[in-house]
């Protein structure tokens, strides 16, 4: 391989004194002019040989673009889609992949809204000429979906819906309320008085409200009535002091409360123990209209102010101050959104998933009715137009705790590739170092190097990474874990490159240059390093490629196994762990089968590159 | 020939104890405290003083105050122990499981075996397939099927192996239900002799599956390469001139020889499948092996249990090494090991 030297000197005394990386990756990116048939035979060099091997194969060259693209996605993308380690959400959990939440169907458009409501992950819909529709992430359990609308409620008129977690209340124009969705706590078993047949005197139904796990009725000969999961939520009713006053109701997730006829806003149940029953005294006079959030409930008084209380973690409570008098409010999972009198619209609250982020042509156009729930909006214009912003979806669903499968996938791929990469760099380091003074030196050197290669090399390997991480690992950081487990890959993984550099350091020492470099009192480390480790790194490119490859297979596994990096902190190793249960296999299929895709992508490409390369190294498969 | 082996053995019997006080250093990096974890109820009963006097002499008791070194002597069986008894590893006291409340060895038998029938099957299905296949690859070289085979087996040693296990159970357990998801027997079965094999092996036979897919790959190539080295020999060569039919080549002259280099590093993915590939498959399906069992170990700080069953995987990998080096010059005479 002594020509290699010759022949890149060529003249120009600038290049010699390049860093032997930089002078080898500009040979790899922009090889020399093809040389003639005459002066092939002298003067190609071993490195301009593999190139031309390696990229005459079609399939490394497909192999390597994939790579290529695989790394620059999730070493760019991150900057982009970022990770809240914190974020979880109960109402998110396992949500399908696919950005449908708001795809409101043409025909209800077409046709024109007559009320609109946001369930978790999906909406319903009743156009003004009584038909139902659904839309969103509806699929309850594997059997209840809430898309299959029963056919009473098909063949009736309905004028009014409400969505809950899991079910959906529906009125049609004769008063009947119907319930279907998953009736586990008796959701959607309607109490007696609520049967047409059954009620003790005529009344119409003014306006229905379901929540998660119960649902509210208001009639309107001013009586509540209520139903669901009693111990989940406080679903008493003060019906002697109440019946006859009330106007309407806004629920929470664990609570509700009633707007009486005089203005005030009342908690209904005996036993109030909910910061949300706790009425302010400022929304107990005058108020218009109430709604709830989460874990908050709002008031709009007739002078155009909001009043919010209850519990509010996300900043439901902070409201940013008015241009004019708020007319309508309306409250999603976690924000609030209220139209003013002059137009426009104004959302607070949390902006997780940019419920907040009011469109431009909402302000410009006429609003008449907003429909706002969990983290979706929906607004109709005067000319029936619908406008819609909030959570759309998710482009890979979420796991177990509505988590971003995208945002876990692509920032667990930066951390996966990068512990891979950093632990070959440390196997390079110590094997590079190790081996090139044990083959240089020789003798009692090379002798206790290789006894200690031997002694890393014996140790079984994942059971001694796990032990070591899991005892090293227990009183450090995420980020120190880290380090940890890429210094416990590259420690435990060099004996194999060593042994290459140490094989072809034999093979090097003997040659002239090194012999000349001697002769001329090169010192011995700048011989070891600086001459004749350029020369074989062609030979440990394949070792170092397919090194990469176990590295990455190692941290994901060792992960899997729950001794890599910890959770919340996401690697496409850690994200499969639990994924070995045929329920989650099964239905959720999106929170492992993505993430399986990528890793097992990048692992073929690398080992398919590492082949192409040793194939394109190998003397005897160039064919000559 | 005898030397060499008296070397190997006495050389790998002090890579073993190396390894092993290695181990027992960084386990006693855990804080752990055996004599507070019994003094601990105590504390209120007694006075501080008399506390304290009971704690330290309990310590001594139990050797806990003695240096590393003869703690290691200790538990190795070199050394007496406080009371004068030898009891280490090398008396056969593996120790306390603090998890399972019993002796290390009354637990590991169970699921050594249930290992060694996973390892065992599936290394002799790998290997049936294997040979055959490899033997075809390398006579059918570069043609559309070994192509296409080479392909397969780069898909096949690429993918991490509990990637190829979640992809096995969605394919055979919850898309056809033909296998269960995991476990290691029917729940609630009563089945003697030969029922309670089958159904062992049944349980089983999803993870040998996993196993014989992820060898395939590694052993199909090994056996690739060492039959086209064969191939492009000399005396192949001269049984070609000779006139001698394609399948004489190949079945008498070429395939015994590729097969020498092949049996050597059988041994090496043996011992890369019972430390590593079994752990994760019997994680995986929830098999009652050592792998689980060091892996729950771990995961209940059960460090006893772990020590032991670290020292048996340094020695199934130190054994596996030399039965490689041994075979390695038994099978290829050529190969001298008396410099």
């Amino acid at each position: 391989m002594s020509e290699n030297q010759k022949n890149t000197t060529n003249g120009s005394a600038k290049q010699k004194k390049e860093f032997f990386l930089s002078r080898w990756i500009k040979r790899l990116l922009f090889p020399n002019k093809e040389l003639d048939i005459y002066a092939e035979e002298q003067m190609q060099s071993p490195m301009r040989m593999v190139i031309r091997n390696f990229f005459s194969n079609p399939m490394s060259v497909i192999a390597l673009c994939v790579f290529i693209m695989i790394a620059l996605f999730v070493f760019i993308a991150p900057h982009f889609v970022k990770l809240d380690l914190g974020e979880q959400d109960s109402t998110l959990v396992f949500v399908s992949p696919g950005y449908d939440m708001m795809k409101v169907p043409a025909d209800l458009q077409k046709n024109g809204v007559a009320d609109i409501s946001v369930g978790r992950n999906y909406s319903v819909g009743a156009d003004k000429e009584g038909n139902v529709y659904v839309w969103g992430k509806s699929k309850v359990t594997k059997v209840i979906d809430l898309a299959d609308i029963p056919d009473n409620v098909k063949n009736a008129k309905i004028v009014k819906v409400a969505a809950g977690s899991d079910h959906v209340l529906a009125l049609d124009n004769k008063g009947t309320v119907y319930a279907w969705g998953n009736n586990r706590l008796r959701q959607t078993t309607l109490p007696s008085e609520l049967m047409t047949n059954n009620r003790s005197h005529e009344f119409g139904i003014r306006a229905i409200y379901a929540s998660d796990q119960f649902s509210l009725v208001i009639t309107d000969d001013n009586r509540a009535i209520l139903w669901g999961n009693e111990n989940f939520a406080d679903l008493s009713y003060k019906a002697d002091e109440l019946d006859g006053h009330v106007v309407d109701g806004a629920v929470t997730n664990t609570a509700y409360v009633l707007l009486t006829d005089d203005g005030r806003v009342v908690c209904g149940s005996n036993n109030a123990s909910t910061p949300v029953t706790k009425i302010p005294a400022a929304a107990a006079f005058r108020v218009k209209a109430i709604t709830g959030s989460s874990n908050t409930a709002a008031a709009l008084k007739e002078d155009g102010s909001v009043v919010v209380w209850g519990a509010s973690t996300k900043g439901e409570d902070k409201i940013p101050a008015f241009s004019s008098k708020a007319v309508e409010i309306e409250g999603g999972r976690y924000h609030y959104t209220a139209r003013l009198e002059d137009g426009s619209v104004v959302s607070w609250g949390s902006n997780r998933y940019k419920q907040l982020n009011v469109p431009a042509d909402v302000t410009k156009s006429n609003i008449e009715k907003m429909y706002v729930g969990s983290f979706q909006n929906y607004a109709i214009d005067t000319d029936g137009k619908i406008h819609t912003w909030g959570l759309k979806g998710f482009l890979l669903g979420t796991d177990g705790l509505g988590r971003d499968v995208y945002a876990r996938l692509v920032n667990g791929g930066k951390m996966t590739m990068t512990i891979g990469a950093l632990s070959v760099v440390i196997e390079m380091i110590i094997g590079i170092i190790l081996g090139g003074i044990a083959g240089y030196f020789g003798g009692v050197v090379d002798m206790i190097i290789m006894r200690i290669a031997e002694v890393v090399s014996s140790m079984p390997f994942i059971p001694f990474a796990m032990i070591l991480s899991a005892v090293m690992g227990t009183k450090v950081t995420v980020e120190q874990r880290m380090y940890i487990i890429m210094v416990i890959l590259g420690i435990l993984s060099w004996p194999g490159l060593c042994r290459l550099v140490r094989a072809q350091m034999f093979a090097q020492r003997e040659m002239e240059y090194v012999v000349a470099a001697k002769a001329l009192g090169v010192k011995e480390g700048k011989i070891i390093f600086s001459h004749i480790i350029p020369n074989v790194m062609s030979v440990c490119l394949v070792s170092i490629t397919l090194a990469f490859g176990t590295s990455m297979l190692t941290e994901s596994t060792l992960s899997y196994l729950g001794f890599g990096v910890p959770l919340p902190t996401p690697t496409w190793g850690n994200m499969l762990t639990g994924a070995n249960n045929s329920i989650i296999i099964q239905n959720y299929w999106w929170n492992w089968l993505f993430v399986g895709a990528i890793f097992g992508v990048a692992c073929i490409c690398i080992n398919l590159i590492g082949d192409s390369l040793r194939d394109a190294l190998d003397p005897k498969a160039n064919g000559r | 020939m005898k030397k060499y082996i008296l070397k190997r053995i006495i050389y790998l019997i002090i890579v073993f104890f190396v390894v092993s006080l290695m181990m027992y250093a960084i386990y006693n990096l855990i804080p752990s405290d055996p004599a507070m974890v019994q003094m601990e109820p105590l504390r209120k009963t007694l006075k501080p003083e008399e506390w304290q006097r009971q704690y330290q002499a309990l310590r001594d008791q139990m050797g806990l105050n003695a240096p590393l070194l003869q703690r290691y002597a200790r538990w190795m069986g070199f050394m007496p122990d406080v009371s004068g008894k030898f009891e280490g590893m090398l008396q056969g006291n593996f120790g306390y499981s603090i998890s399972y409340k019993r002796d290390v060895v009354d637990i590991i038998a169970t699921p050594m075996l249930n290992t060694i029938i996973l390892n065992f099957v599936s290394t002799i299905i790998t290997l049936a397939i294997t040979i055959p296949l490899g033997i075809y690859c390398a006579v059918h070289a570069r043609k559309t099927s070994d192509n296409l085979i080479q392909a397969g087996t780069v898909v096949g040693y690429s993918l991490p192996t509990y990637l190829v296990g979640i992809l096995f159970i969605f394919l055979f357990a919850v898309w056809l239900k033909i296998f269960p998801t995991g476990g290691a027997k029917t729940p609630g079965s009563t089945y003697t002799g030969i029922l309670e094999f089958g159904d062992r092996m049944y349980y089983m036979m999803l993870p040998i599956i996993v196993l014989v897919f992820t060898g395939l790959a590694g052993m199909t190539r090994t056996v690739r390469a060492a039959m086209m080295d064969t191939l492009s020999q000399d005396y192949i060569r001269t049984a070609r001139a000779k006139g001698l039919k394609e399948k004489v080549v190949i079945y008498s002259h070429a395939w015994r020889n590729a097969l020498l280099p092949v049996s050597t590093s059988i041994m090496g993915w043996m011992i890369s499948v019972f430390t590593g590939g079994s752990l994760v498959i019997e994680t995986t399906f929830a098999l009652n092996g050592t792998g689980r069992l060091y892996w729950s170990a771990l995961n209940t700080t059960d460090y006893e249990l772990v020590l032991a069953m670290q020292m048996f995987y340094t020695l199934v990998s130190l054994v596996g090494v030399l039965l490689t080096d041994l075979s390695y010059t038994l099978v290829d005479p050529r190969v001298r090991i008396d410099k």
